[in-house]
């Protein structure tokens, strides 16, 4: 991929995924996390549905292997049920150049129907020369 | 809810076996958490933790203390500052930093065995009336 054709205001992706339970068990294995109350209440883990949105927004831009990731904000908005519909979209919301380094920044938002769950935005820095995975 | 002026530590082993795991449950496959020959080759010379399951981490904390309000309202803000290698021992640790727009703010940071900050945090968590 071409990142200087990445203009701010740039559509990424657009897509919705099912959250699965097993999904969910198998994400609180691979963190090793015991410390919510997920299973007892049915919802799924706040970072389960920022990790999707995050790896579907990397896929989006073909992400090199040489590229940073230097920051991450996420704001929890609503709890999402196990098993629900989340519909995921991503914007760039910044791509300059300094000094060889590309600096891009991407915005993701999940919602389930009209209830905004998360949003988040993620910073990278990307050495110059290196193009996106084919 | 009460407002703790320090959150309890927890420690965790990253292990290579653990990258996997989570590439698999996140989808996040990039070769430089999963192939030690194409790690190898960049600058990190070896595989490194995904930065969202060093996060993961951070959100464990806040949940533990803060349950549902963390997960439908809390909020973070990290800068990554080193790689976590597998067989790293991060440990994260919280502090109260401020109380204002009734919003309680911890610094937390993910700390390496060897006293290198792996990530800080700025979590925070609205606080009741």
């Amino acid at each position: 991929m071409d990142f200087a054709t990445l203009e701010p205001g740039h559509q990424l992706f657009s897509q919705r995924i099912t959250i699965a339970s097993d999904s969910v068990v198998a994400y609180l294995a691979a963190v090793d996390d015991r410390s919510g109350p997920y299973a007892q209440e049915g919802i799924v883990p706040p970072m389960v549905v920022a990790a999707l949105g995050m790896s579907q927004a990397m896929k989006a831009i073909e992400l090199p292997a040489g590229a940073v990731h230097t920051g991450q904000e996420l704001r929890f908005q609503a709890a999402v049920d196990v098993g629900a519909g989340v519909d995921y979209s991503a914007m760039v919301v910044q791509n300059s150049v300094r000094r060889g380094t590309r600096f891009m920044a991407l915005e993701i938002t999940a919602d389930v129907g009209e209830t905004r769950a998360l949003t988040g935005r993620v910073s990278l820095a990307i050495p110059e020369g290196i193009e996106g995975e084919e | 809810m009460t407002i703790p002026e320090v959150l309890p530590a927890i420690s965790h082993t990253v292990t290579q076996a653990q990258l996997a795991k989570y590439a698999d449950a996140s989808g996040d496959h990039n070769p430089l958490h999963l192939d030690e020959a194409f790690a190898a080759a960049t600058p990190y010379g070896r595989t490194i933790a995904h930065g969202m399951l060093v996060l993961a981490f951070v959100s464990e904390t806040m949940a533990k203390n803060f349950g549902r309000t963390w997960m439908c309202e809390g909020k973070m803000k990290a800068k990554f500052r080193a790689p976590v290698y597998p067989g790293d021992t991060v440990t994260t640790t919280g502090t109260l930093k401020s109380i204002s727009d009734a919003m309680a703010t911890y610094e937390i940071i993910v700390r390496k065995q060897d006293g290198i900050d792996a990530v800080t945090v700025d979590a925070a968590v609205p606080v009741p009336a």
